[in-house]
């Protein structure tokens, strides 16, 4: 099994350790990890700004670093780019037959990390260990777009001493939304302070995602607010309590 | 002004004009898993329909003969003291004969034909009784047609208002009763009737009666 | 629309406020307010949960639930597709019926028509019931001013939209009208009706207003609806209330109009079954609404209720430059209000922030389409794109995909700001060269040295830093990492 990493810019720029944890995941099941080096950002932040035609030219370049390597599957430990990539690539190309037709080829290919693990690897027990109390939230794209809900559940079920708890409304977009939260920065802020209404009232002391985008909002407004939640990305709870 | 023929060539050329196909699938987000379903059947369609109906705060009852049901109008008048009765003029409620046994009681009854001002009529009485043509299930609900002699305020100015409807024209389900006007020409004003009327306006607490009858009585008879 | 108390801050306060200039002001400084509206939030919280579990319980009491989405998308898929034929079919079959209909390309049609047809009738009271149609051109405010020589009298007969009009406010939800007022705030409005202190109880208040609208709905001259849906084949409106407030509008006075919206058409009867029964789910989480009412033409022969004569107006109002167009979809729209419900920036911030009839994810895609870019320029950024609102849509109408491509609209028709161009060019120059990528990278990390956190940051950096902290570019990217070996 080989495996082109996609990782996004603001894990490579702000939340290496992320990356990091993925490669060693995935090594230790064996995969045959490569980076493709030209990699910088999958185009969505000018995508969900309305730039098509910024986001289009950076896609195609993402095509074109991809399509130069030999892999089975890209795997990137973020739903939201992802989505990116499998569902708003054919979107934006979608009068472009060439890029469209490529966009396609290329987007049947690429999996989240959790849906990677369990339903490529057919893996759910990685051998973490990790003490606390959790909740999960799942990014909106990788809720409604990709429809991973359940793997990265199963996955936390099975790391020993990690309870996994439910929250209120965990369904409710935690208020990132990429440059909505500079937009709307009001809104954007209260939509973050539902969702830690609802984290203190669940009683966990660890807030887990597949997206550190989403992470880095709640975050940041957790961090801002007093409050010292361990906030973990999936990847690191997977890489926990092994001895490298 | 618009002109008909203006207005709708105008849109004859803009849905003519070279159509956008859409690429977004509408099912993906009540994702299907597995083969198409549908509901559980229903097994006992006038338990089922006075099930749904009482979960709705009306009242249904499932009576044996004419005799019961006229029994059941009887009671209701007697208990809402009513003085003014207003009904439907259809056979069945004649056959029902309700009339002579309400007068000796003291309640007047207004037939709904030949009235002189129907509002004032239909404001009046304290019931409304009517049958309906067909009753769902599923959905606890009437369906009325009406016409001549079947009044559509009868059903909805009395506060109290009480259908008497013969067991075999239950309906399982919503579909089923479209089903029964497809292709067709419909009356002039056909209403499916669920439950009383109510209103959720105030801080989302039910408030019963809102307009229409507050109390709703369904009367089957088999 | 404010709140006239003083809003009661909430708990968590250090919000800082400037979000980037894009257009984006008008939303954001509604929202603003809105957010620190303890009240506000308490009444739209109490509402969406409500809707929702109502919604949600339902609908997963319904195996063909998404059969039924389905059927309904392709119906109206097919309706729009054909629109001009369906609507010619409704329009004869409504006159075969002894019915009048009336095109109105715009609210000024619909106006006029309804003006002149009250003063023909030397009417005094109009009853209505609750029409978003009617909002969106706002009927009553025109026909009291430009027909004020009538001294027409006209009554909004569902609880809410009466209250609302008694209070001089708008509706703030599809559904919900006044979910905005708490009962102490409707207590006021209707006791300085009632010229008396009514007590704060939803039973008072609510046998206050049956009194009240009844003397109204028996002695009105017209009544005017709106439509659910109207259907072609067979010349029929549906009206879809709980209250039966559009069946006494439709039963006493002698005249009945109805104003409908030219993409509330389906073709056939019998595709109502599929949209009556995910109307009412959606909605309010009901599986038939209480009156689902059924009108064809005027009264027949020999009735003595209902109206003698109908009224039919099938408006357009800017709906049709959206057939064939990327934006069809937005026709679609069942007007179920279920998308408000489930939008997380609704829930912070009610239907009035969104300054328009029309809010949360389906007012933020129609306004502008409708109203036309500039008017809206905000509203497609009042979303997250979370796609809650699409997964809610018992139509599936990919509302959030509607809001990309309307913000792409505005990148195409140079509304998007000097400031976000530059941007984003720069962005794709860096994102198309790893090179620059690189520098800009190093570049970020050492211009992040000297920032302190308590200082105000520039831009969008600072509509961040200004309720967020922001994390630290990491002293290793990890392609230098991976470099490295890992």
């Amino acid at each position: 099994m080989r495996v082109a990493l996609f990782v996004p810019c603001y894990v490579d720029q702000i939340n290496p350790e992320v990356g990091v944890s993925v490669v060693r995941v995935l090594r230790r099941l064996g995969v045959d990890v490569t980076y493709p080096e030209g990699q910088t950002c999958c185009g969505q932040p000018a995508f969900n700004s309305g730039f098509f035609d910024e986001a289009r030219s950076v896609g195609r370049r993402f095509l074109d670093v991809f399509e130069r390597e030999r892999f089975d599957y890209i795997v990137c430990p973020s739903g939201s780019c992802t989505t990116m990539v499998s569902h708003y690539y054919p979107f934006i190309f979608k009068d472009l037959p060439d890029e469209r037709e490529r966009s396609e080829t290329l987007g049947q290919r690429v999996r989240e990390f959790s849906d990677f693990l369990v339903n490529v690897m057919g893996v759910k027990d990685l051998g973490a260990r990790l003490e606390g109390r959790a909740v999960f939230h799942t990014g909106c794209h990788q809720r409604r777009e990709l429809g991973v809900l359940e793997e990265p559940r199963e996955l936390l079920a099975s790391v020993d001493e990690l309870e996994l708890v439910g929250w209120e409304n965990e369904e409710l977009c935690c208020g990132f939304g990429g440059t909505f939260a500079v937009k709307m920065p009001d809104v954007s802020t209260a939509m973050a302070d539902e969702k830690i209404k609802a984290l203190q009232k669940s009683g966990a002391d660890t807030l887990i995602s597949g997206d550190s985008s989403c992470l880095m909002h709640l975050k940041g407004r957790l961090r801002r607010t007093g409050h010292d939640t361990r906030v973990l990305h999936l990847a690191q709870v997977l890489d926990s309590g092994k001895a490298g | 002004m618009s002109d008909r023929a203006e207005f709708l060539g105008s849109i004859r050329h803009r849905t003519q004009a070279g159509r956008y196909r859409p690429t977004n699938a509408p099912d993906v987000a009540w994702t299907r898993k597995g083969e198409p379903r549908e509901s559980e059947p229903i097994d006992d369609p006038p338990a089922r329909f006075i099930e749904e109906l009482e979960a709705l705060g009306g009242h249904g009852r499932c009576v044996g003969s004419l005799d019961e049901a006229r029994e059941c109008v009887l009671e209701l008048a007697r208990e809402r003291e009513a003085k003014l009765l207003v009904r439907w003029d259809v056979e069945e409620l004649d056959e029902l004969g309700v009339d002579g046994p309400l007068g000796e009681a003291g309640v007047e009854v207004a037939v709904w034909r030949d009235l002189a001002d129907f509002r004032e009529v239909a404001e009046k009485a304290e019931i409304g009784l009517s049958t309906a043509e067909w009753a769902i299930a599923e959905t606890g609900s009437l369906v009325l047609e009406h016409g001549p002699g079947k009044g559509r305020t009868v059903t909805l100015l009395p506060p109290t208002y009480v259908a008497v409807v013969p067991v075999e024209r239950i309906l399982r389900t919503v579909p089923e009763a479209i089903e029964k006007y497809a292709g067709g020409v419909l009356p002039a004003n056909v209403c499916f009737h669920t439950g009383p009327s109510r209103s959720g306006d105030i801080e989302m607490s039910l408030f019963i009666g809102m307009h229409g009858p507050g109390d709703v009585h369904v009367v089957l008879v088999g | 629309m404010e709140t006239e108390k003083p809003a009661r801050r909430r708990e968590t306060e250090d919000r800082r406020n400037e979000g980037i200039a894009s257009g984006v002001e008008g939303f954001n400084e509604r929202a603003r307010r809105a957010v620190n509206d303890q009240q506000l939030h308490d009444s739209i919280e109490l509402f969406t949960h409500k809707s929702v579990a109502g919604r949600n319980a339902v609908l997963n009491a319904l195996p063909e639930a998404p059969e039924l989405r389905e059927r309904a998308y392709r119906i109206k898929q097919e309706t729009m597709a054909n629109l001009d034929r369906y609507l010619e079919q409704m329009a004869d079959a409504v006159e075969a019926r002894g019915g009048n209909v009336f095109f109105a390309t715009d609210g000024e049609d619909a106006v006029r028509y309804i003006g002149d047809l009250a003063r023909e009738k030397g009417a005094k009271v109009i009853t209505k019931s609750k029409s978003m149609a009617t909002e969106e051109i706002e009927l009553n405010r025109r026909l009291e001013e430009d027909y004020s020589d009538l001294g027409l009298e006209i009554v909004e007969t569902d609880l809410g939209e009466w209250i609302a009009q008694l209070a001089g406010d708008t509706p703030s939800h599809i559904v919900g009208p006044i979910l905005h007022m708490n009962r102490k705030r409707i207590t006021e409005v209707l006791s300085r009706t009632a010229g008396e202190e009514l007590p704060p109880d939803v039973e008072a208040l609510g046998s206050f207003a049956r009194r009240r609208l009844r003397e109204k709905f028996v002695t009105a001259d017209i009544g005017i609806t709106g439509a659910n849906f109207g259907v072609a084949e067979t010349g029929t409106v549906a009206t879809i209330t709980n209250e039966g407030n559009a069946r006494l509008v439709t039963s006493v006075p002698p005249v009945h109009v109805v104003v409908m919206g030219i993409e509330k058409l389906v073709p056939r009867f019998t595709d109502l079954s599929v949209f009556v029964r995910l109307l009412a789910r959606s909605g309010t989480g009901q599986k038939l609404t209480v009156y689902t009412n059924f009108i064809t033409g005027p009264r027949g022969e020999g009735e003595l209720d209902g109206a003698e004569e109908f009224h039919l107006i099938l408006m357009d109002n800017g709906r049709s430059k959206l057939l064939g167009t990327e934006f069809e979809e937005a026709l679609y729209c069942i007007r179920c209000g279920a998308c408000l419900n489930v939008c997380p920036v609704y829930r912070q911030t009610g239907g009035h922030a969104y300054g328009s009839t029309y809010s949360g994810p389906i007012g933020a895609v129609i306004t502008p389409l409708l109203k036309g870019q500039g008017e809206a320029k905000d509203l497609p950024h009042a979303s997250s794109l979370c796609g809650a609102c699409w997964e809610a849509c018992p139509v599936g109408i990919p509302l959030h995909d509607l809001l990309l491509k309307l913000r792409n609209q505005q990148v195409e028709e140079g509304l998007a700001g000097k400031a976000q161009e530059i941007a984003f060019k720069g962005f794709e120059s860096t994102m198309k060269r790893p090179v620059l990528y690189r520098i800009s990278s190093r570049a970020g990390r050492l211009a992040q040295k000297p920032l302190k956190k308590d200082r105000p940051l520039p831009g969008p950096l600072g509509a961040w830093t200004g309720s967020r902290d922001l994390p630290p570019l990491a002293e290793k990217s990890f392609r230098e990492l991976w470099k490295e070996g890992i």
